[in-house]
């Protein structure tokens, strides 16, 4: 005979027991570390990440019907459906607290690999602390050409880098020259730090391979309160094409001082940064019309592939603005490390930089214009395949090259 | 370079540097007053910016007709600042000149913060105002519209200025305290409300230079930096204290840097801004017109 209290206890403990796989089955929390300039000149850069990477993290951990790796399960199905977990970091745009708040991700917090970091300069020394770590760093936005020729083996970027952008600019100004429009003269117009510096030295070389006449080569100080007497060099030289690389701030007052000095530049082909963020359109966007930047990310490909507008609607109900060069790069950088990790089934640096490295995401699969993600042995992501985008009617029209282009370019800009 | 370009730099140059003269000379004000270098001033002119934009945000009212507002706004703050925060650090009983670098930057780190939180870190700008994109061309020559207006608003407040410490009681007053404030107490001057009332000045002015810079500028938490860094560059080569010397040095901070843009890359434009600055440290340390 059962007494009440055994058949207590019984049913208690044949609960513990049924419960016990359960619980030694809980999926583990994967933590990732995140680091960007959450304060400081470029803190808006920061609070954009962050969305983006919420909402890389929203589809990761949630189910999902997007073409994207990792989307149809709620958490990484690799690791028994664990939840993925994000730590944030600022480095404010600081090179020596990038470094540091690295070293802070990996030794406190307990990171398993870490995203990040929009100024090169930034990703240079973190990714020293990474390496000594052995954890993955993946950059998604910091394209100096430099960072992936260091040997470093846990040093991963999604990204085209600054070179390859340029080639892609080039590349279109031969087509266009091929085409029998008049381009003889080009002005590089750069700011000094590693971004613009790297930018100008690979468009230089360029310019002189390919037989473009260099008429102007402006190297600015970034943040001057004044660009007159740069742009006045701008407008004596008077260039075919204008080639500016320089983050918002600069790039607000260059075209307002190019305004007010009464100079209209016959073409602009910019290196994104400063001329792929809103504010600078918001701003001065009615004088903008018909410029060219190079570009990651291509709105406008929502059409062909369904996946990216229905991101960008989950962006846009947090940040409020669509998504853009530097946001959808940010979104990818995690979704393409989340998938590793996944591959890797395990949070153990090595793992995952061995399954980084064996990384080949077809470009479907991304709201990228890539034709996929596969690093070569310096960590770069080969197949990133840069676009060019025009400012037409206020909106981003992909005009080059003719894969992913929607209509040609109108040129000259003001045509 | 042919001399239309030059005479182009020349007047870009000294526009730009009347800007940055009255910048300066609310600095230059409450350090020849009372000693105090208020490392707070930057972000005084980005708080005007803001003041600037979110009353053009609400009343679509023109930043010109706004910029009497944004002055007598920043005077509140500046008198603020003196009263909440200043006057404290001027009591300590050791190394006092630290405690009010401390006090004015830790100001300065504070505003900073506060509009960050409520304006976010984006770039702001004021579109479709009366002078924004409007260039006044001479024969070639093209001088904006905002800038030129600035520097108009720029002149007039120099003479106002001037104008309000040698003839009248309240000039006389602030002279009298720098001069001496144990005296001035014994003839019933309150020393802290001359201070508030200085500070207040000092602040009103860099308000009016943020009211003509919001016109034509991008406007975030950390645009005061550039400007205040060339304003403490202002005021040591004009000389502490020195209201024509603000003016001075201003206009010639201006045209230095304009020049050597042209002739040097421009990326080291500040290094030709500093050499000069050097060069008067050695030869005359008080600068240009400074009496300290």
């Amino acid at each position: 005979m059962i007494t009440r209290r055994q058949a207590l206890i019984g049913g208690a403990a044949t609960s513990v027991a049924l419960q016990a796989p359960a619980l030694l089955a809980q999926p583990r929390e994967v933590v990732i570390g995140v680091i960007f300039p959450m304060s400081g000149p470029s803190a808006q850069i920061g609070r954009d990440a962050r969305f983006a990477l919420e909402t890389a993290l929203e589809i990761v951990n949630g189910q999902y019907d997007f073409d994207l790796p990792t989307a149809r399960h709620a958490g990484l199905p690799g690791l028994g459906n664990a939840k993925v977990r994000l730590v944030f970091a600022d480095h404010q745009g600081d090179p020596q607290k990038g470094r540091a708040e690295a070293e802070r991700l990996i030794t406190q917090e307990r990171v398993c690999a870490i995203v990040g970091a929009y100024h090169s300069s930034v990703a240079a020394t973190a990714s020293v602390s990474c390496e000594r770590y052995a954890t993955p760093l993946v950059i998604g936005d910091s394209t100096s050409p430099n960072l992936t020729r260091r040997n470093l083996k846990f040093f991963f970027r999604t990204t085209a880098h600054d070179e390859m952008f340029s080639v892609a600019m080039f590349d279109f100004l031969d087509a266009q020259r091929a085409a029998g429009k008049q381009i003889k003269s080009i002005a590089l117009f750069h700011e000094d730090t590693i971004f613009g510096t790297d930018s100008s030295n690979v468009q230089r070389q360029l310019a002189k391979a390919r037989g473009y006449n260099v008429t102007a080569d402006v190297k600015y100080r970034a943040n001057t309160p004044s660009l007159t007497s740069e742009v006045q060099q701008l407008k004596n030289a008077d260039p075919d094409v204008l080639l500016p690389s320089s983050y918002t701030t600069d790039a607000i007052l260059l075209v307002r001082t190019m305004a007010e000095l009464g100079y209209k530049p016959k073409n602009i082909l910019a290196q994104a940064a400063g001329f792929a963020d809103q504010a600078v359109f918001d701003a001065v966007g009615d004088k903008l019309g018909g410029m060219i930047s190079r570009a990651s990310f291509a709105i406008d490909m929502a059409a062909q592939r369904p996946t990216i507008g229905r991101v960008n609607d989950m962006f846009k109900a947090r940040a409020n603005r669509d998504l853009n060069d530097n946001t959808a790069r940010q979104f990818m950088a995690l979704i393409v490390l989340v998938d590793a990790i996944n591959r890797a089934k395990s949070t153990e640096g090595a793992a995952i930089r061995d399954a980084l490295a064996a990384t080949d995401i077809p470009g479907a699969q991304t709201i990228m214009p890539w034709a996929g993600c596969k690093f070569d042995k310096d960590g770069q992501n080969a197949t990133a395949n840069p676009v060019l985008i025009q400012y037409v009617n206020k909106q981003w029209v992909t005009i080059f090259p003719a894969g992913s282009a929607v209509r040609g370019p109108i040129w000259p800009m003001n045509g | 370079m042919q001399i239309e370009s030059l005479l182009q730099v020349f007047a870009s140059g000294l526009l730009m540097g009347l800007l940055y003269a009255l910048i300066a000379v609310g600095l230059s004000l409450i350090f020849g007053l009372m000693n105090v270098v208020n490392f707070a001033h930057g972000e005084f002119l980005m708080v005007a910016m803001y003041a600037v934009y979110s009353l053009w945000v609400v009343t679509l009212l023109d930043p010109v007709l706004l910029a009497p507002v944004a002055t007598a706004f920043l005077f509140g703050v500046g008198a603020f600042a003196y009263m909440g925060v200043v006057r404290f650090a001027m009591r300590a009983k050791s190394n006092v000149s630290m405690v009010q670098i401390f006090a004015t930057f830790g100001l300065a780190i504070f505003i900073q913060g506060v509009a960050q939180y409520f304006f976010t870190p984006d770039y702001r700008s004021i579109t479709d105002t009366w002078l924004g994109g409007k260039t006044i061309s001479i024969g070639g020559l093209f001088l904006p519209a905002p800038q030129l207006i600035g520097g108009l608003i720029s002149i007039v407040l120099f003479i106002g200025l001037y104008l309000l410490m040698s003839r009248t009681d309240f000039g006389k007053a602030l002279e009298a305290t720098r001069e001496d404030q144990g005296a001035v107490a014994l003839v019933g001057i309150n020393r802290n409300k001359v201070f508030a009332l200085g500070w207040g000045l000092g602040a009103a002015l860099v308000g009016a230079a943020g009211a003509v810079l919001a016109i034509f500028y991008y406007i975030y938490p950390q645009v005061g930096g550039p400007f205040a860094l060339i304003a403490y560059v202002v005021v040591a080569l004009g000389g502490f204290g020195s209201i024509f010397g603000a003016l001075a040095a201003g206009i010639i901070v201006g045209l230095v840097e304009a020049f050597t843009a042209v002739l040097i890359p421009p990326s080291m434009k500040t290094i030709a801004v500093y050499s000069l600055y050097l060069a008067v440290v050695f030869i005359r340390p008080n600068g240009l017109f400074g009496r300290l």
